[in-house]
C-alpha cells in the first residue's frame, strides 16, 4: 500500500461524453442566422422596389444618359434610365428604364413618352429645368389601370392635352390648314380657353382635322351651334368706314389661333370629340348660323356677256338683298351661235337651298324647282357693285316686270343656267366721272349769256332813240307851249278872253241851256285818263323787277338744274319781255301820248284853256317821273343777277372743295391716312422694341 | 519545438485570461479579478466560425449595395465601393482609389480569409507555421480597430455635407451593412482562442 502510495493514480482519461449535436452547438450561430435573413430581407426589398423594367423606342433621344435621366409623371420623378442602346438595325433607340411598382399598372397603352428639352415658342419658354438639370422624359397617361404593357413607343414632342386635364376635346374641319398649328390657342372672348393639337389631313385628303382641346368649364360654353372660325394673322378691311386693321394676340398672329361664339342659344350640348367647320373669318362664320354648315349646295351658271373683272370667286350672290350663296367657279365658255362662235364669261354659283326659303331641309332638286318657277315670272341675274371702292361686284338675281320670256337651259356639263339682265357696275371711277360730267353738262354759259342778255337789254331800253327821244319831245311840247303863250294871238288872249269870257259869259249863258261847260269837263277827264294809263304802263316796269325778284328768290330756292333751267328760262323770258314789241314801243307810246298831247294842245291853243294845258303838263311830268323810277329799279335787278351769278358760281365753287361727295371722299382718304399711319407706327414701335413681339409688351 | 515547454494545462492548471493567475482545476472563477476560469473555450471554433459568417454574410449587401447616396442639384448618385473605387481611378486619383480598395475590399477579405485559415489549421490540429499563425492572429485582432474608417468617412460625410438642395450626402444601407460586418469580424477574431494553435503542438508532442 504504501508503495502504492506513492504512485500517484493514473489518470483520469477526462473525456466528455458524447452530447447531441443540438447541444454541443453554441447559441452564437444565431447571429449569422440573424444576419443572413437581415441581409436577404434587404436584398430582397431592394430588390422589390427596384420596380419595373420597360423599354421605350425614341427616334432620337438625345440627351438620354444612363442612371441619369429620370422618367417624370406630372413633374414628380417615378423611375430612372438603366441602359440606352441601339434597336437591331440601328433603326431605333432603346431607353430601358426602371418605373415605380406602384406606377406600372397605369402602363396601359394609353401611356406615352417623349424627352422633355428646353422649348422656347410664343407662347412661352418651357422646360428651361432642363437647361441645368438635364433632360427628362416625360410620361403621360390616363388614370385607369388596365393591361399593363412594357414596349413603349416615344412620341417625339409632347402631347399637349394631359392625362387627367378636365375639358373637352373636339374635332375642327377647315379647308385649309396652313393657319393651324399644334399648340395655336383657342380663344373665346379674348380669353383663350384651349388649344389645337397637330393638324392631320382628313381621311379622304380634302379637309383638314385637327383635335383641339378645351379646358373645363369653358367647354360648357360649346354647343351645336357655336362656330369656329380663324384668327390667325391680322385682317385689314378696306371700305366706306375706312380701313380696320384687325389683330389679335401677338401668338396668334404667329402661331394662329381659332376663336368660336356661341350666338345662338337652344344648341344641343358637346358630345365628346365633335365635329366642327372651321370659318375662314368671324363673318361668315356668324353668317353662317342660319344654313346647315356644308350643307349640298346647288350648283347653277350665270353667262355674262360683259367682263367679270371685280368678280371673284366667294363673291356673293345675293337675293332680294339676302346673301344666297357665293360664286365657285369663274371661266370662259364658248357659245356656238348658228356659224359664229362667241365667247362668253361664265360664273358658277354655289346656291345654298337652306337661304331660300325653302326650309332646313330643302334639297337642290327643291332649289331649282324654286329658280325655275321665278325665271319663268322674271327672274334675272345681274353683276351689281358691291363695293364701291373696291370695284368688287355681286351677282344679284332680281325680279324684272315685263321681261322676255326664258327658261332655265342646261348647259352641257349639267349646269343650269340662270338668264341674265343688264348688269348694273358703278366703280368709284365712273361715279366720279359722272359727277363731275354733271357738272360739266350744267348750262352756266348760257345762264351767264342770259344774264348778259338781260343786262343788254335794259342798256337797250335806257339807251333807246324813242326814250331818249322823250325828253326832247317834252322840251318841244315846252317851247310850243312857250311860243303858244308868246303868241300874239295868246297875248291877245287876255283881250280875247276878256271877249270871250264875255262870250263865254254869253256861252256860259248859252252853255247854261246847252250845258257846254259840263262837256268841256268830260273831254278834259278823258285827256287826263289817257295820261293816267301812260303813268300805268310805265308803272309795270317796277313790278316787272319785283317779279323778277321773286323768281330770282325762288330761283335760290330751287335745286340746281331746275334752278339753272328756269333762271335760264326766267332771264330768256325776261329778255323777251324786254326784247318784245310791247316793251320796245313803250317809249312810243309815250311819244305817241305826247304827240297827242300836243295835238291836243294844239287843239286847246285853238281851243284857248290854259288850265287844261297846265294839267296835261302835270300829268305828263308824272309820267316822267314814274318812269325814273323804274329805271332806278334797273341796278337793283341787276345786283340780284349779280348775286344770282355769284351764288351759281358759289354752287359750282362748293362742289370743288365742300360738297358732301368730296367730303366723303376726304374723309374716307383721311381714314385710310389715319390707318396707314397706324400701320406705320406699329412697324416704328416693332423696329425700335423687338423684343415686344415675343414678350407682347 | 516547444517541447520543452509545459503549459498550464499540462501542469494540471488554468491561467486567467484577463490576468494571467494561475489557479487550481477546480476553480471556475479567478480569485483575483473575478473572471471566469476555463482551460480551453469548448465553443471557440464554433463562435469563431458563426461570426465570420455573420461577418461575411453582412459583407456582400455592403458591397453590392449603395454606401453614400450623393444628391447635387444637377444628379443625383449612389455609388458603392467598387463603383467608388473605379469612379476615382477614372477621375486619375489612383492613390486614393487604392486606400479606399485596400481598407474596404483587401484588408476585411484578407481578415475573413486570415481567420478562416486560423480556425481551420486549429481544427486540423496543424503544426506547421505556429509562430506565423500566432503572429497572424494578433495582426488580424490589431487591424480591427481600424476596419470602421469607411464607416467613419460615411458618417462624417454625412453629417457635414447637408447643403439641402444644393448637395447632400447620405449614408446607404451599404454602410451598415459594412459596419455590422467588421463588428462581426472584430468579434470573431476576438472568440479566437489563440491557445489552441499551441495546443495541437502539444498532443502530437504527447502521441
Amino acid at each position: 500500500m504504501p508503495n502504492d502510495h506513492d504512485q500517484s493514480p493514473a489518470d483520469f482519461d477526462l473525456r466528455q461524453a458524447a452530447r447531441p449535436i443540438w447541444q454541443r452547438i453554441s447559441l452564437v450561430w444565431l447571429v449569422p442566422a440573424l444576419a443572413l435573413i437581415i441581409s436577404l430581407s434587404v436584398a430582397y426589398q431592394n430588390y422589390a422596389s427596384q420596380g419595373v423594367l420597360i423599354e421605350i423606342s425614341f427616334d432620337n433621344a438625345s440627351g438620354v444618359a444612363a442612371d441619369e435621366t429620370v422618367i417624370k409623371y406630372r413633374d414628380v420623378t417615378i423611375g430612372r434610365v438603366e441602359k440606352v442602346e441601339f434597336a437591331a438595325g440601328l433603326s431605333d433607340v432603346l431607353v430601358h428604364a426602371r418605373i415605380d411598382q406602384k406606377m406600372a399598372p397605369y402602363l396601359d397603352d394609353d401611356a406615352e413618352f417623349w424627352v422633355v428639352r428646353p422649348d422656347v415658342s410664343v407662347r412661352g419658354i418651357t422646360g428651361l429645368d432642363t437647361v441645368l438639370g438635364g433632360v427628362y422624359i416625360e410620361g403621360n397617361w390616363d388614370t385607369e389601370a388596365d393591361e399593363a404593357q412594357y414596349q413603349f413607343v416615344g412620341v417625339e414632342n409632347p402631347p399637349i392635352t394631359r392625362a387627367g386635364q378636365r375639358g373637352s376635346v373636339i374635332t375642327l374641319r377647315a379647308r385649309d390648314g396652313s393657319a393651324l398649328s399644334a399648340g395655336a390657342p383657342i380663344l373665346h372672348k379674348g380669353i383663350q380657353v384651349g388649344y389645337l393639337e397637330t393638324p392631320e389631313l382628313s381621311f379622304n385628303g380634302r379637309d383638314v382635322l385637327v383635335s383641339a382641346f378645351v379646358e373645363a368649364p369653358y367647354d360648357r360654353r360649346i354647343t351645336s351651334t357655336t362656330r369656329f372660325w380663324d384668327t390667325s394673322g391680322f385682317s385689314i378691311k378696306f371700305g366706306a368706314s375706312g380701313v380696320a386693321l384687325d389683330v389679335d394676340s401677338m401668338a396668334s398672329l404667329i402661331e394662329g389661333g381659332i376663336a368660336f361664339d356661341t350666338v345662338v342659344s337652344g344648341g344641343s350640348p358637346l358630345v365628346e370629340g365633335q365635329l366642327f367647320d372651321l370659318f375662314d373669318d368671324e363673318d361668315t362664320a356668324r353668317s353662317s348660323l342660319f344654313a346647315k354648315p356644308n350643307q349640298e349646295v346647288l350648283n347653277v351658271s350665270v353667262l355674262f356677256e360683259q367682263s367679270v373683272s371685280g368678280l371673284s370667286v366667294g363673291s356673293e350672290v345675293r337675293f332680294q338683298g339676302i346673301r344666297i350663296g357665293q360664286v365657285s367657279e369663274l371661266s370662259a365658255f364658248v357659245v356656238a351661235d348658228r356659224d359664229d362662235q362667241q365667247v362668253r364669261l361664265r360664273a358658277n354659283l354655289e346656291i345654298e337651298p337652306g337661304r331660300l326659303g325653302l326650309g332646313p331641309d330643302a334639297s337642290t332638286e327643291d332649289a331649282l324647282g324654286f329658280l325655275e318657277d321665278f325665271v319663268l315670272r322674271g327672274l334675272r341675274a345681274r353683276m351689281i357693285t358691291g363695293n364701291i371702292l373696291s370695284g368688287s361686284l355681286q351677282v344679284e338675281f332680281l325680279q324684272i316686270e315685263d321681261a322676255p320670256t326664258a327658261v332655265v337651259r342646261q348647259t352641257d356639263d349639267g349646269y343650269p343656267v340662270i338668264p341674265t339682265t343688264k348688269s348694273e357696275i358703278a366703280d368709284v371711277a365712273a361715279t366720279a366721272e359722272g359727277v363731275l360730267d354733271r357738272i360739266n353738262s350744267l348750262p352756266v354759259e348760257e345762264l351767264m349769256s342770259g344774264a348778259i342778255d338781260m343786262m343788254d337789254s335794259f342798256e337797250r331800253l335806257a339807251n333807246d332813240d324813242s326814250l331818249r327821244a322823250a325828253p326832247a319831245s317834252l322840251n318841244a311840247l315846252l317851247d310850243e307851249a312857250r311860243g303858244l303863250i308868246a303868241n300874239e294871238d295868246v297875248q291877245a288872249v287876255p283881250a280875247n278872253l276878256r271877249s270871250a269870257l264875255s262870250d263865254l259869259n254869253k256861252v256860259i249863258a248859252s252853255a247854261d241851256e246847252a250845258q257846254i261847260v259840263s262837256k268841256l269837263a268830260e273831254t278834259l277827264q278823258t285827256a287826263n285818263t289817257a295820261v293816267a294809263n301812260i303813268e300805268e304802263a310805265t308803272r309795270n316796269l317796277p313790278q316787272i323787277t319785283a317779279q323778277i325778284e321773286a323768281v330770282i328768290a325762288k330761283t335760290n330756292a330751287l335745286e340746281l338744274d331746275k334752278l339753272v333751267q328756269e333762271a335760264t328760262a326766267t332771264l330768256a323770258s325776261i329778255d323777251k319781255l324786254i326784247g318784245s314789241d310791247a316793251t320796245a314801243d313803250l317809249p312810243a307810246s309815250v311819244s305817241a301820248a305826247l304827240d297827242e298831247t300836243r295835238l291836243f294842245l294844239a287843239e286847246v291853243r285853238q281851243g284857248g284853256a290854259i288850265e287844261n294845258v297846265n294839267a296835261a303838263l302835270a300829268s305828263a311830268s308824272a309820267a316822267a317821273k314814274a318812269f325814273e323810277t323804274s329805271v332806278q329799279g334797273l341796278p337793283a335787278l341787276s345786283n340780284r343777277a349779280t348775286s344770282l351769278v355769284s351764288q351759281t358760281e358759289a354752287v359750282v365753287a362748293s362742289f370743288g372743295e365742300r360738297s358732301r361727295f368730296s367730303a366723303e371722299t376726304l374723309g374716307t382718304l383721311r381714314d385710310i391716312q389715319a390707318a396707314a399711319d397706324a400701320v406705320t407706327n406699329l412697324a416704328r414701335t416693332i423696329q425700335r422694341n423687338p423684343s415686344s413681339l415675343l414678350t407682347g409688351r | 519545438m516547444t517541447s520543452g515547454l509545459m503549459t498550464a494545462r499540462e501542469a494540471g492548471l488554468i491561467a486567467c485570461v484577463r490576468c494571467g493567475l494561475l489557479h487550481e482545476k477546480k476553480i471556475h472563477e479567478c480569485t483575483r479579478c473575478g473572471a471566469y476560469l476555463e482551460s480551453r473555450d469548448a465553443t471557440s471554433i464554433q463562435r469563431v466560425w458563426a461570426l465570420l459568417f455573420a461577418g461575411m454574410i453582412t459583407f456582400v449587401p455592403a458591397n453590392v449595395l449603395p454606401m453614400l447616396k450623393t444628391n447635387t442639384l444637377v444628379e443625383h448618385s449612389e455609388s458603392t465601393i467598387i463603383g467608388g473605387v473605379f469612379e476615382l481611378i477614372h477621375h486619375g486619383s489612383i492613390g486614393i482609389a487604392a486606400i479606399v480598395f485596400i481598407a474596404s475590399i483587401l484588408i476585411p477579405v484578407g481578415k475573413f480569409i486570415a481567420i478562416a485559415y486560423l480556425a481551420i489549421s486549429v481544427q486540423r490540429k496543424s503544426t506547421l507555421n505556429q509562430h506565423q499563425r500566432h503572429k497572424l492572429y494578433e495582426v488580424v485582432e490589431f487591424i480591427g480597430r481600424w476596419s470602421m474608417i469607411d464607416v467613419f468617412v460615411v458618417a462624417i460625410l454625412s453629417a457635414l455635407v447637408q447643403l439641402d438642395t444644393i448637395a447632400s450626402i447620405n449614408p446607404g444601407v451599404a454602410a451598415f451593412s459594412f459596419a455590422l460586418s467588421v463588428i462581426f469580424t472584430i468579434l470573431s477574431a476576438q472568440s479566437f482562442d489563440a491557445r489552441l494553435i499551441w495546443d495541437t503542438d502539444r498532443t502530437a508532442h504527447a502521441k
